[in-house]
């Protein structure tokens, strides 16, 4: 199912970005919940209290008074989903469109190998990365709220939001996933492996800005990611986080079949 | 058997560009040479035939395997020269040619040094940086490293200078004498002429003939028999250009060039 040689040399390419956002993430998480003080809460409010739209168009609210609450307002509403989303994007776009667009296809095609295989490999790298982009956020989170507030912060809780999150983040991926094997041109495969979650994303913010642009919610799939939701265990925001998941394994077989299927003029 | 099989392969993309009902057999050991101006449907025949386009009509076989739906069984034993060559610009040449044989699986007896020692290669370097012939030559090692039994050739020595355009026509020539089937593509009625057995020539998408070397040859080249004053000139005049001498008498050919070949067959005087 995987061609280990093609699989090795993916990841060395993911690497150099893992790196960085596993940085820019370090960076953002490690700030963030050291802020995490009930008396800042005060002055994260006031905030809150004088610009209202920009502070909820990122997702950040009042009344996150739990180590858990602060986290999700302020993590799990920007960093947590840009960042890895950019990562999907960028390798999405790297992984199979642009090689059929610099014709260096040809190298992965003339040869004993079935393009199911080129495909579940290239696929594989993606939700790799991904998965070790989350897996390395949970250990940081886990453990600077370990140091800094010891007991504060429920692994079990932090977990079932984080699975949420790659629930979501598999989800991003299967899109750009899809347009990188539909599109043999990277222009249009990063137009749509960018513009549609990017769109979205915008989306999400104007929904959350006002009362009014409420309805724009049910147009952004960043709405089945309920991370409160998660956290207090509705069954909603279970349903949410399945159906993302659901999408993505669709989105994902779809851009496999597609690959198999499509003419490849390289 | 025929071990390369196209029938009535059609693959039409509008505006007169495309392959229409193209044709070609290939018996193992033949080497056949695929002859036409840019843009005939020379590399479109080609990508049937690698699985890397379906037909839209008509079928490809290679060893009895549709090349569409076999394509992976089929590159098992098979060679490929892209005629545009594009490899992992990331990557040194020597990484490059590690990675597509650990890809293909290629395992031991790899002809790999041999191949770079034929063509006087020095790997070493980004691809990025290399210059054209570089890449073609890259190119030409990763096709025959895995010493495959059928080779499909795409314009492989463009880019090359004279002496190693030699070297890969004198490669050509020790395959097809160990029964590999060859079909090479190529603009230049010289280099086919050299190594094939039969050329078939396609323009416009259309197989405009299908004949042996040899038959190509008579119908197209004409000689001259010139006496000179010596048989010391006649000498010197044979080595001039390319003639036989005997006595005074030298008799030279005259090539035509693959232009004027093609006049013949759209000039509408085709000389049976």
């Amino acid at each position: 199912m995987l061609n280990m040689t093609l699989y090795k040399r993916e990841m060395k390419g993911s690497l150099k970005m893992l790196i960085i956002f596993a940085a820019i993430i370090s960076m953002y998480v490690s700030i963030i919940i050291s802020m995490y003080d009930p008396e800042m809460m005060a002055t994260l409010d006031s905030f809150y209290e004088v610009m209202p739209e920009v502070m909820a168009s990122v997702g950040m609210c009042t009344g996150a008074t739990s180590l858990i609450g602060f986290m999700i307002s302020y993590l799990y509403g920007f960093i947590l989903l840009i960042f890895p989303m950019v990562f999907c994007i960028l390798r999405g776009n790297g992984l199979i469109a642009k090689y059929a667009d610099k014709g260096s296809m040809v190298t992965l095609l003339a040869a004993p190998v079935k393009r199911r295989t080129v495909a579940v490999t290239q696929m594989s790298v993606l939700i790799s990365g991904i998965l070790l982009l989350l897996a390395y956020t949970t250990g940081l989170e886990a453990a600077i709220a370990g140091t800094s507030f010891p007991g504060e912060l429920a692994i079990w809780e932090l977990l079932k939001l984080n699975g949420a999150l790659l629930c979501l983040h598999l989800f991003i991926g299967s899109i750009c996933f899809l347009s990188s094997c539909v599109f043999s041109d990277t222009k249009y495969s990063v137009a749509f492996g960018a513009g549609i979650p990017a769109l979205m994303y915008v989306l999400q913010m104007l929904a959350n800005a006002g009362e009014k642009a409420d309805v724009i919610r049910y147009f952004t799939f960043f709405t089945f990611f309920d991370a409160n939701g998660i956290a207090a265990n509705e069954g909603s925001a279970v349903i949410g986080t399945l159906a993302l998941l659901l999408c993505a394994i669709a989105l994902y077989t779809t851009g496999i079949t597609v690959f198999c299927r499509k003419d490849l003029h390289i | 058997m025929h071990v390369i099989n196209i029938q009535n392969l059609t693959r039409d993309y509008g505006a007169g560009k495309g392959i229409f009902d193209v044709s070609i057999q290939v018996r193992k050991g033949e080497a056949f040479g695929f002859l036409g101006p840019n843009g005939a449907g020379k590399t479109t025949t080609i990508r049937h035939l690698m699985g890397f386009i379906r037909p839209e009509a008509g079928y490809c076989q290679i060893s009895g395997l549709d090349c569409w739906k076999n394509r992976d069984e089929i590159q098992k034993r098979l060679g490929y020269i892209p005629g545009e060559i594009s490899f992992f610009d990331d990557m040194g040449g020597k990484k490059f040619l590690k990675f597509v044989s650990d890809y293909r699986n290629a395992g031991k007896g790899s002809r790999m040094q041999e191949m770079l020692e034929r063509f006087a290669l020095d790997p070493k370097g980004k691809i990025k940086k290399m210059s054209k012939g570089m890449k073609q030559k890259i190119g030409i090692v990763a096709a025959f490293m895995h010493d495959p039994d059928i080779l499909i050739l795409d314009e492989p020595t463009s880019g090359l200078d004279p002496l190693m355009q030699n070297r890969f026509i004198e490669l050509i020539a020790e395959e097809k004498k160990k029964g590999k089937t060859i079909l090479l593509s190529s603009h230049m009625f010289e280099e086919v002429e050299r190594t094939c057995d039969r050329i078939g020539i396609i323009r416009s998408g259309k197989l405009v003939t299908v004949d042996a070397v040899e038959t190509l040859r008579e119908r197209h080249m004409h000689t001259y028999t010139v006496r000179l004053d010596s048989p010391k000139l006649a000498a010197d005049f044979a080595r001039d250009f390319d003639g036989t001498c005997d006595g005074n008498l030298v008799t030279v050919a005259a090539k035509q060039s693959l232009e004027a070949i093609f006049m013949n067959y759209y000039g509408g005087k085709e000389n049976a």
